[in-house]
């Protein structure tokens, strides 16, 4: 069953609804960023990012009135968007290891 | 060299890429009996055809929180009561004329189509007809000649001249009359339907 | 090799048929801003070619144009990487060029049908012979069958090239997504007199297309794009091309659900569709790490300005298009109030030019830059490349325009008439006599002004980049001199 959303909740549950994808977006990026470059603060950054989405999954959750199963669909968010992008570099390492070892081999040789 | 981890390796992908896609497309085609059954006309959310010779409104469902459509008694379409026969040869020439005139890239049916004109899932039902006695009528005549009977709202759009003859017209009002009885989850939201005479 | 004129000596068989493809694609692309601005002009002239060239034909012509252009657009570049992946001559270069000109002149004359005829009484003929009637799939029957022939034929030729040649991972996933764009095509082609078993089947064929065949094709065409213009090393691109597959696939089949809310569909779709949108911009957030990793692993250098930019509008367009428009009014409870409204048509402008025509016009890139005999095509061009650079801005303002505008008049739609009013006819015109409504699309209009201009340009660069160019390209699979 679905509690539709009321009428002054309508333009922050979008803008919600949109930030959910930003920020999670942002905290990917960050993320990368930090363990590319080395970068403490970047991560810090990436956190905050995260807050954020959290922030924005809530204020999705309490406008769209999402109850039982559709908190299970919130909270999927809330795992999903914080641990996929530290899988995908996991994946990216992993993907990429052997390339990154022979290139340092070639330039050893 | 390190090797590639065994999770990330290109075999490993390739059959995870395989089984995924099987899965879903497995539990899609599940899925798609169970709602193909359930959407077939004559069924509980898509009443059959001949439901065009029953009054048809619109009650709101606490349980499910949402508006659904309820049959009612009698109310012939053009003063007939149609066998089931006849009433799916009539729904199946608006269909048809619904098609064939290409209403789609104007108006919304379901909410698919295009924006440029009013929704027609509920156009049976709609308050703009006025009266429930003489809207058959109404309808009828306005989709004969669009142009004159125009009621643009102070929008200036206008319905195009599309030839549409009465027996076309009156296959229309009878699609409309059976899709305004689908049950589509509430949807247009908070529909107000046409003022109810009293039922028969 | 000639340099710098447009030489089809430059190119191999497949690549030839490619080029006419991509011509037709580049028309059919001008035709779908043509007929979208005299659509848009009738929202605020609507006497404008009343009972002449009405809305509903406009329209049709628009976005069946665009259908055509993006698909004319994946055979060109298929047609395109096909010799250069199997590592064999096209089976049937013949064939090929027989199949492209009875699909344009098929597309022709149902162009012309379309805008002739329009429309027909309300038989079975008028949809084999005039026009079905279904937003996208217009097309009257007999053309679906000749689509399908052309496409079976499109297939053979491309899964015989491979058989003869040699297979890879990019080119099985390749032909295996051609079968499923095909056999889809199929759901679409019956009449039915129940709607909703209609719609139902529409979906199928509309969004496993758009949400997940055409982004795996779109997926082998980068896949291949990044071996050829980045270096890229195949084992690599074929791994991140099969997890691409599985998160796209995985999220993607299922997302169906989010088109069968409304539509007499059961109420368990609520939740399938709901579970399965919030999954969806995944695929997405794996593009952003994976870019920023590779663009901390490779020394990339780049010989195609104009197609990398537009790789870059790519990743961005699909990221903002599909992504943040689509799940801003996906789940059920706000979807309520903003299906089929200009909601919809904004989400639908950003998202269908971010993930497609965006790459389309990458890889026209490609293909004039090779046609011209490997034509430096990077920085300091002779005229200061202002023709990309303009095409691309005012492409990329305009459609964003657009889509600002649709959304501005979208939100306010979707609040007048469904939230306040009732979801009535009443309703539906009050919100569209709104000034926000209506301001909106005002906006829309001129940044369609600014969009036609861009694909004016764009016309206009890809006829003439490189032409009084002397200078041969860099070769970015070359190793850099110096690590």
């Amino acid at each position: 069953m679905i509690d539709p959303v009321a009428t002054h909740n309508i333009l922050a549950a979008a803008v919600a609804g949109a930030l959910v994808i930003l920020f999670g977006a942002l905290y990917a990026l960050l993320f990368a960023l930090a363990r590319l470059k080395q970068r403490p603060a970047f991560m810090l950054w990436a956190y905050l990012s995260y807050m954020f989405l959290v922030g924005a999954v809530a204020v999705l959750s309490v406008t769209l009135n999402m109850h039982g199963f559709w908190q299970l669909v919130a909270a999927v968010m809330v795992v999903g968007y914080f641990i996929a992008p530290r899988l995908i570099w996991r994946l990216c390492a992993g993907t990429h290891g052997p390339e990154i070892s022979s290139e340092l081999g070639a330039i050893r040789n | 060299m390190a090797d590639t981890p065994w999770w990330a390796s290109e075999n490993v992908w390739r059959k995870w890429a395989i089984w995924i896609t099987a899965f879903m497309a497995v539990v899609l085609i599940f899925l798609t009996f169970d709602t193909v059954a359930k959407i077939t006309a004559g069924g509980e959310r898509v009443p059959g055809y001949d439901v065009i010779n029953k009054r048809i409104f619109y009650t709101f469902n606490p349980d499910r929180n949402m508006q659904e459509p309820v049959i009612g008694g009698d109310a012939p379409l053009f003063g007939k009561m149609m066998s089931a026969a006849e009433a799916e040869e009539l729904v199946n020439l608006g269909k048809l004329t619904v098609q064939a005139k290409n209403c789609m890239n104007c108006h919304t049916l379901l909410g698919n189509g295009a924006y440029y004109a009013p929704d027609l899932t509920k156009a049976w039902l709609d308050p703009a007809w006025g009266a429930e006695s003489v809207r058959e009528q109404l309808m009828v005549s306005f989709l004969m000649d669009p142009t004159t009977n125009a009621r643009t709202y102070g929008t200036g759009r206008r319905m195009p001249q599309l030839g549409i003859t009465e027996d076309e017209a009156k296959g229309v009002v009878a699609f409309l009359k059976w899709m305004s009885s689908i049950d589509t989850n509430g949807f247009p939201k908070g529909f107000t339907p046409i003022r109810q005479e009293e039922s028969s | 090799m000639s340099i710098a004129a447009l030489d089809s000596a430059n190119l191999n068989a497949g690549q030839k048929v490619a080029v006419k493809y991509f011509t037709v694609a580049m028309v059919l692309f001008l035709a779908q801003c043509l007929f979208g601005m005299l659509a848009g002009l009738q929202y605020l002239q609507p006497d404008f070619l009343y009972n002449v060239l009405d809305f509903n034909v406009n329209r049709m012509v628009h976005i069946n144009a665009m259908v055509v252009w993006m698909l004319f657009g994946f055979i060109g570049s298929v047609y395109w990487l096909v010799e250069d992946e199997s590592g064999t001559e096209l089976v049937g270069a013949k064939l090929a060029n027989l199949n492209f000109w009875i699909l344009t002149l098929a597309v022709t004359v149902v162009v012309l049908v379309y805008l002739f005829v329009q429309t027909g009484p309300g038989t079975k003929e008028t949809i084999w012979f005039i026009n079905e009637g279904r937003e996208y799939i217009e097309a009257p029957r007999w053309a679906d069958f000749g689509i399908v022939v052309c496409v079976l034929i499109f297939f053979y030729n491309v899964a015989a090239t491979f058989m003869k040649g040699k297979w890879s991972g990019i080119s099985g996933v390749l032909v295996l997504d051609l079968v499923a764009l095909a056999g889809l095509y199929l759901a679409g082609m019956f009449y039915t007199t129940n709607i909703s078993m209609d719609q139902h089947w529409w979906w199928w064929v509309i969004h496993l297309w758009v949400e997940a065949t055409w982004e795996v094709l779109v997926g082998c065409i980068m896949a291949w794009g990044l071996m050829k213009t980045l270096g890229a090393r195949r084992k690599i691109v074929t791994t991140w091309l099969y997890i691409e597959v599985a998160l796209m696939f995985g999220s993607g089949i299922l997302g169906l659900g989010h088109h069968y809310f409304w539509i007499g569909t059961p109420e368990y779709w609520f939740t399938i569709g709901g579970f399965f949108s919030a999954l969806e911009p995944i695929p997405l957030v794996a593009m952003v790490v994976h870019a920023v990793y590779d663009s901390g692993t490779h020394n990339f250098r780049n010989s195609n300005h104009p197609a990398l930019a537009w790789l870059i509008a790519h990743a961005f367009g699909n990221f903002f298009g599909a992504g943040v428009w689509g799940f801003m009014h996906t789940l059920p409870q706000i979807n309520l109030y903003t299906h089929g409204t200009q909601w919809t048509a904004s989400h639908g402008h950003l998202a269908f030019f971010g993930a497609y025509a965006t790459i389309i016009i990458a890889m026209i890139y490609i293909a004039v830059q090779k046609w011209r005999g490997d034509v430096w095509m990077s920085g300091d061009l002779a005229d200061k490349g202002w023709k990309w650079k303009w095409s691309l801005g005012l492409l990329n303002v305009g459609v964003i325009g657009m889509t600002v505008a649709l959304l501005i008049s979208g939100y306010e739609q979707s609040f007048v008439e469904r939230a306040l009013e009732g979801s009535t006819w009443g309703g539906y015109f009050s919100a569209q006599t709104q000034p926000w409504f209506v301001q909106g699309m005002h906006w829309r209009m001129l940044f369609g002004w600014v969009t036609t201009a861009g694909v004016v340009l764009l016309l206009w660069d890809l006829a003439t980049i490189g032409k009084t160019e002397t200078r041969r390209a860099i070769d970015p699979t070359a190793t850099p001199a110096t690590t």
